[in-house]
């Protein structure tokens, strides 16, 4: 049998059970479209995420105080000696490594800031002009803290747009005084909006000088010390430059942790891509379901179909080719259902991007490539007993009214 | 052409044993018109599929054109079936969703023939048979004469060496039976090779050879 004419064959039966068909095309077609949207959903979030993670900067490293790993060695704990803190002659320490660009030392407080009669409660940041380049901030108005050394500070401020507009309304803000605690600074510059990045809202903080801030929160410890490397590669020569600067600082003991920003998002990008792979998979169930639903139709086509079978053997068909006709349809049907499946789900990929327009949700290749491909593969596997089952029919048997 | 000897057929039904062909020898030569009769069960229909490659002998040899037959395998079989055999049966048998050119075609389409040299012999066939005008119909619109003339153009598309009918007017009126028994003799007329199973003596008595079966055995051989 030549293949047209095997298609053509497979076709004629299609359309001459066109409720049949399309039971099974939307069976398909569910499965297929499940798979596609639900990895669509999956990588758009992963790529949100690894978008977040990158406006938070470039070779990013972040020291913080305290080791959280939980393995064995703590001598320092077992025999009583409490943690180091981490300190600006810690950060300053940093110079030394030839692996670093530059780095920023942090401390967080929430802090009452007052203007005029308005007073509003926020974040408040202390920290270098490092700061800026590193977290990639941009300015609305005015400039970033000046350069110089962050043991002494002036009483200057910069602000959030959302704390600028609460504050100040309309008014300029720039060369006002605003009043933090007892202290008394000077607005020299308003961060552009850049909304939500990682829980952090940029729009709702006000940064002082480091020195201002160890001096209103009344601490010489630092929050974080945050570091960017001189390039990509050099981020392990970063790290470890780091480790080692702070280990001889505080006498050999190990207490601080070091999180690059890489393995961060390599973790993030780990446990988002197993859940896509996980509901993916979820979803490729009911490909499975589509598959035996067409095993089912097809061994009631055999037992439906029992005079044809035995007609076709009778007229000179062997054994293979009868099962090449089933074959076929089941191919055909599998294939329409992709089709029409990968369709669907683009129509509800494009639904959710008009959704969530932040969210860049996109199917990952091997998706477009699985889901169509356990289709088929569902359906030639759940065709094979019915097929096996009409090419071992007796034509005999089959084409005698018994 | 065709040569069974010591042809045996049994059939298990309910533990029991039924022979349905006891040591059956026949020859068919090229170019007979052959009828084969006798009561219900006697084994007509058993040797008809025997002889048509359907079914297979328990014991005995079967010689088609010269070459032994009996221990071919399913596909092999299947192929000289394709070739050399022609099927008409009772119930017609056609494909419903097809139309009667598809449904004559058909043979030719299991062949693999190319659709090129399918054509003209499908024209040439649908004009044999009287049924231009009928080749786009289904067989639900097509009478039971015509359905069987369909069959009988079916069996015929591969020029087979033989031609085999099992009841081919049990289905139909006296008139439309005669109608279609014509176009059989035709067949044999123009050099065919044909084998009719019947219930009606009118119509055995009007073939050159006849046979009678009784309890799957050949009690008669008649000629002329
Ligand atoms: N597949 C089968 N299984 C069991 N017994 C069978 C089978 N086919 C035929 N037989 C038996 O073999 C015997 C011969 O059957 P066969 O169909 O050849 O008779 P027949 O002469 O064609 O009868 P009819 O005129 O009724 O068609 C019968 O007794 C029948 O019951
Ligand atoms: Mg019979």
């Amino acid at each position: 049998m030549r293949l047209a004419d095997l298609f053509d064959f497979a076709w004629q039966v299609l359309r001459s059970s066109i409720s049949r068909t399309l039971l099974i095309l939307l069976a398909m077609g569910i499965g297929v479209a499940a798979v596609v949207v639900v990895t669509s959903l999956g990588e758009g979030a992963r790529l949100y995420v690894a978008n977040q993670f990158g406006s938070l900067g470039t070779n990013l490293i972040i020291v913080l105080p305290g080791r959280s790993e939980t393995s064995g060695g703590m001598p320092g704990v077992l025999i009583g000696k409490t943690p180091r803190n981490l300190t600006l002659e810690d950060a300053l320490a940093l110079k030394r490594s030839h692996a670093i660009r530059r780095f920023a030392p942090l401390i967080i407080g929430a802090g009452d800031v007052r203007a005029g009669a308005l007073s509003r409660e926020t974040p408040v940041l202390g920290s270098t002009a490092e700061l800026m380049d590193i977290r990639h901030m941009e300015m609305a108005q005015g400039s970033f803290l000046p350069p110089g050394d962050p043991r002494h500070s002036q009483p200057v401020c910069v602000i959030g747009a959302k704390v600028a507009n609460e504050l100040f309304g309309s008014r300029p803000a720039l060369g006002e005084w605003v009043r933090i605690g007892d202290r008394r600074f000077r607005v020299i510059g308003i961060l552009a909006a850049q909304g939500q990045s990682l829980g952090f809202n940029t729009d709702e903080i006000v940064i002082v000088p480091l020195a201002a801030a160890q001096a209103l929160f009344n601490t010489e410890s630092l929050f974080r010390i945050l570091v960017e490397a001189k390039s990509r590669e050099q981020i392990a020569a970063a790290k470890a430059d780091v480790e080692e600067i702070v280990r001889l600082r505080h006498e050999g003991e190990r207490d601080v942790t070091v999180i690059t920003q890489d393995a961060v998002l390599a973790t993030f990008d780990r446990i988002l891509r197993a859940l896509t792979l996980t509901v993916a998979s979820i979803a490729a169930i009911s490909l499975a379901v589509a598959g035996i639903l067409i095993m089912n139709v097809m061994l009631i086509a055999v037992t439906q179909r029992r005079r044809e079978i035995g007609l076709l053997k009778a007229l000179g068909a062997t054994g293979h080719q009868i099962q090449l006709a089933f074959f076929t349809e089941a191919l055909l049907l599998a294939l329409g259902g992709a089709v029409a499946g990968l369709a669907v789900g683009e129509l509800g990929r494009s639904f959710a991007v008009q959704m969530y327009p932040a969210i860049p949700f996109q199917a990952p290749w091997w998706a477009l490539a699985a889901a169509p491909a356990t289709a088929l593969l569902t359906a030639v596997l759940f065709t094979v007993a019915p097929a096996r089952r009409a090419a071992r029919l007796d034509p005999v048997q089959a084409l005698s009214r018994r | 052409m065709i040569r069974l000897s010591g042809i045996a057929r049994t059939f298990l039904v309910g533990g029991e044993e039924v022979h349905a062909l006891r040591a059956v020898d026949l020859g068919i030569a090229h170019g007979e018109y052959l009828s084969i009769m006798g009561p219900s069960g006697s084994g007509k229909s058993t040797l008809l599929n025997i002889i048509g490659l359907l079914d297979r002998p328990d014991t005995g040899t079967y010689e088609l054109d010269a070459k032994n037959v009996t221990a071919l395998s399913d596909d092999e079989l299947a192929r000289v079936r394709r070739e050399k055999i022609g099927f008409v049966f009772q119930f017609f048998h056609l494909v419903p969703r097809l139309t009667a050119a598809q449904n004559i075609e058909l043979p030719m389409v299991l062949a693999g023939i190319d659709p090129a040299a399918r054509r003209p012999r499908l024209a040439r066939l649908l004009a044999e048979y009287g049924l231009e005008e009928r080749a786009g119909h289904r067989p639900d619109q097509l009478s039971g004469g015509q359905c069987q003339r369909v069959a009988i153009a079916r069996a015929m598309s591969m020029g087979p060496t033989v031609i085999l009918a099992d009841e081919p007017t049990g289905n139909l009126d006296r008139h439309t039976g005669q109608e279609v028994l014509g176009v059989l003799e035709r067949v044999h007329h123009n050099g065919g090779t044909v084998v009719v199973v019947t219930h009606d003596p009118e119509i055995g008595a009007r073939s050159q050879r006849r046979l009678r079966m009784l309890d799957g055995a050949v009690v008669a051989d008649e000629k002329g």
